[in-house]
């Protein structure tokens, strides 16, 4: 029996944000939506987040720079990325920073549904 | 003078007038003194050369009529032919009466006469037309531009004119145009005996070295009996400057022109770059619009077939075509971002085999089952440097590439079931590595080959056209090539050449 997770989903792109969301709970995961980089600081810091799929590319504050923010608070912070094209310095902050692996859109489901697999694990 | 009077044309001349008019004619002037030194005879020429009759002249000597020292020296040395008997012959200057001076000849000797008695015979000649020319000459072999030498053959030099001695470092002595002719002659085998001409460089003492032309006339007999050679040194330095400017202009223009071509070629290059630039910002902006909705359609797509998964409803097939046009659109994408992404290069040094082992281990899957791919590594461990990502694209774009070529895409029209095979294989080649892809699909006639760099060209009904571009951009951003042969019939192969080490400009 794997475990239900606390997800957060960051993504300005709202229709991404919220199929990804309905994936998620299909599985019967609880899942937070935040729509750009400020927010997901701040749902962080209100919820307990098992895991985090991150975009990177949004308004008000890029998702390299809010998961550089949250891992300062929550080293223990576990945080994937998704991008639309690679912003190759940011992946690299990113990857450099102790994310867990990027993604690139579309998302390719059955690897992202085994990464949540994994984390339930 | 026996002998001589018997000589048949001696007896017509004996008659007195006959003898006086001739001498009255010849072109010199002629007197003749007695032993007291006084006119005895003179002849219209000597007459007119003193500006006296003949009548004023006889009986008077020298100082009547010259100044008293040319009348001195006259006396003195007509005294001295009578006294010795020996003829003398003297240049000097006559003045006439009238203060005109003649530059003449003047020879005198004793004549011990039939009728007992002594007497002085002298003849001047006009030397004026002669100095004349000896001016000239002397004017000309001073003012030639032209160093002029004359050598005897037993090594004595006659002659030189001072462009020679300047030539020879200046010195008149003798012994500086000897050794120049010395040195002339260790140059030229046959100089100066036989007619010649070359070109050498001379250096007289303390002398600026120069470029010069000699010219020998070889020997010739010129006045006595020693041959000897003239020699004319022609100073070409100038000439031979001129030349070396010209060379020296021809090589620039050729710099120049070189460099107008590489200035052009930068310049296109330039020109490239800043719309590969456009165009990268251009297709990440577009990509990053375009991927964000393709997600959420692949989500959307996933979570309705999980919906309708246990109602029997028959839309599997459209499901399928879904996800493969999603599939299709990123393809497209990335490969517009491949071929239009300018950033450096992230270079680091890596295990290339290695590398290749695990992206066929990962690509392969994806390709049509009827597709077999061996793979053969013969790089043994070598580490160079390269960016993973971008060369994994140029990787991934020739296998599919080759693949396509065989099989053809899913709603393609080649069969989907045969012998497809991709050898894929790595060797060191020169300074670098090749990595080559050979299929035994259909293969390209020369036409397609030529134009399958080409951006945006396809035989493909589908597809970009930017695939072979952007792996060439790839392989060309690593300081490497790539080379493809291909036949109609007999596949074709692809081969990636990278160098070991990376030029570190602006890639």
């Amino acid at each position: 029996m794997t475990r239900k997770l606390n997800i957060l989903v960051v993504d300005d792109d709202a229709a991404n944000a919220e199929s990804l969301a309905e994936l998620f709970q299909m599985d019967d995961h609880r899942v937070i939506i935040a729509y750009d980089g400020q927010q997901a600081v701040e749902a962080f810091s209100l919820n307990k987040v098992d895991v985090g799929f991150f975009d990177v590319m949004m308004p008000n504050k890029n998702g390299v720079d809010s998961f550089m923010e949250i891992k300062a608070e929550h080293p223990e912070a576990r945080i994937y990325f998704m991008t639309g094209y690679s912003a190759d310095d940011l992946i690299q902050k990113a990857v450099a920073g102790g994310a867990l692996g990027v993604f690139s859109k579309p998302v390719d489901l059955s690897r992202l549904l085994k990464a949540v697999e994994s984390e339930a694990a | 003078m026996t002998e001589q009077s018997n000589h048949p044309g001696r007896g017509r001349l004996r008659d007195p007038e006959v003898l006086l008019s001739i001498l009255d004619k010849l072109p010199s002037s002629i007197f003749v003194k007695d032993e007291d030194l006084n006119f005895v005879y003179s002849n219209d020429l000597h007459c007119a050369m003193i500006g006296q009759s003949e009548g004023a002249l006889l009986g008077k000597c020298d100082a009547d009529f010259y100044p008293e020292e040319n009348a001195k020296a006259f006396l003195a040395n007509d005294r001295a032919v009578i006294d010795s008997g020996k003829t003398s012959i003297v240049e000097e200057n006559a003045i006439s009466a009238a203060g005109v001076t003649t530059p003449v000849l003047t020879r005198k000797a004793r004549l011990d006469a039939p009728d007992g008695k002594t007497y002085l015979i002298g003849s001047n000649t006009d030397l004026t037309e002669i100095k004349k020319r000896e001016d000239q000459y002397k004017v000309l072999t001073e003012t030639v531009p032209v160093g002029i030498v004359q050598i005897r053959e037993d090594g004595h030099i006659v002659f030189s004119n001072p462009l020679f001695i300047a030539y020879c470092g200046g010195d008149v002595s003798g012994d500086a145009g000897l050794r120049v002719i010395e040195k002339l002659q260790e140059t030229h085998p046959h100089f100066p005996g036989q007619a010649c001409r070359f070109e050498t460089d001379i250096q007289g003492l303390g002398g600026e070295p120069r470029a010069v032309i000699v010219i020998s006339s070889g020997w010739l007999r010129v006045g006595g009996d020693v041959r000897s050679a003239i020699i004319s040194v022609v100073d070409v330095s100038a000439m031979t400057e001129l030349r070396r400017v010209n060379a020296e202009i021809s090589r620039l223009n050729r710099e120049l022109a070189e460099n107008v071509k590489k200035l052009k070629e930068a310049q296109d290059e330039l020109i490239k770059k800043g719309k590969m630039e456009q165009l990268g910002q251009l297709t990440a902006t577009v990509a990053h619009e375009l991927r964000n909705p393709l997600g959420a359609v692949r989500t959307s797509a996933y979570l309705l077939e999980r919906k309708l998964k246990n109602h029997n409803l028959g839309v599997e097939a459209q499901f399928e075509r879904i996800n493969n046009g999603i599939n299709r659109c990123d393809n497209t994408i990335t490969q517009l971002l491949d071929f239009s992404r300018t950033r450096s290069l992230n270079c680091q040094l890596g295990n290339f085999d290695e590398w290749l082992a695990q992206i066929i281990q990962d690509e392969v899957p994806k390709l049509p089952a009827s597709v077999t791919v061996t793979l053969s590594l013969g790089l043994d461990d070598a580490h160079i440097p390269f960016d993973p990502a971008r060369l994994q694209r140029a990787v991934v774009n020739l296998l599919s590439n080759a693949s396509e070529a065989m099989v053809g895409v899913a709603g393609g029209s080649k069969v989907m079931t045969g012998d497809h095979r991709l050898s894929v294989s790595t060797k060191r080649d020169g300074g670098g590595i090749a990595i080559s892809f050979s299929d035994n699909g259909p293969g390209m006639s020369p036409d397609v080959l030529q134009r399958i760099r080409e951006p945006l060209f396809t035989t493909k009904s589908f597809g970009t056209g930017l695939g072979i571009p952007a792996v060439e951009q790839i392989v060309v951003q690593h300081g490497g090539r790539l080379d493809v042969t291909s036949a109609p019939g007999e596949g074709a192969t692809f081969v990636i050449w990278l160098p070991d080490e990376q030029k570190h400009d602006a890639a």
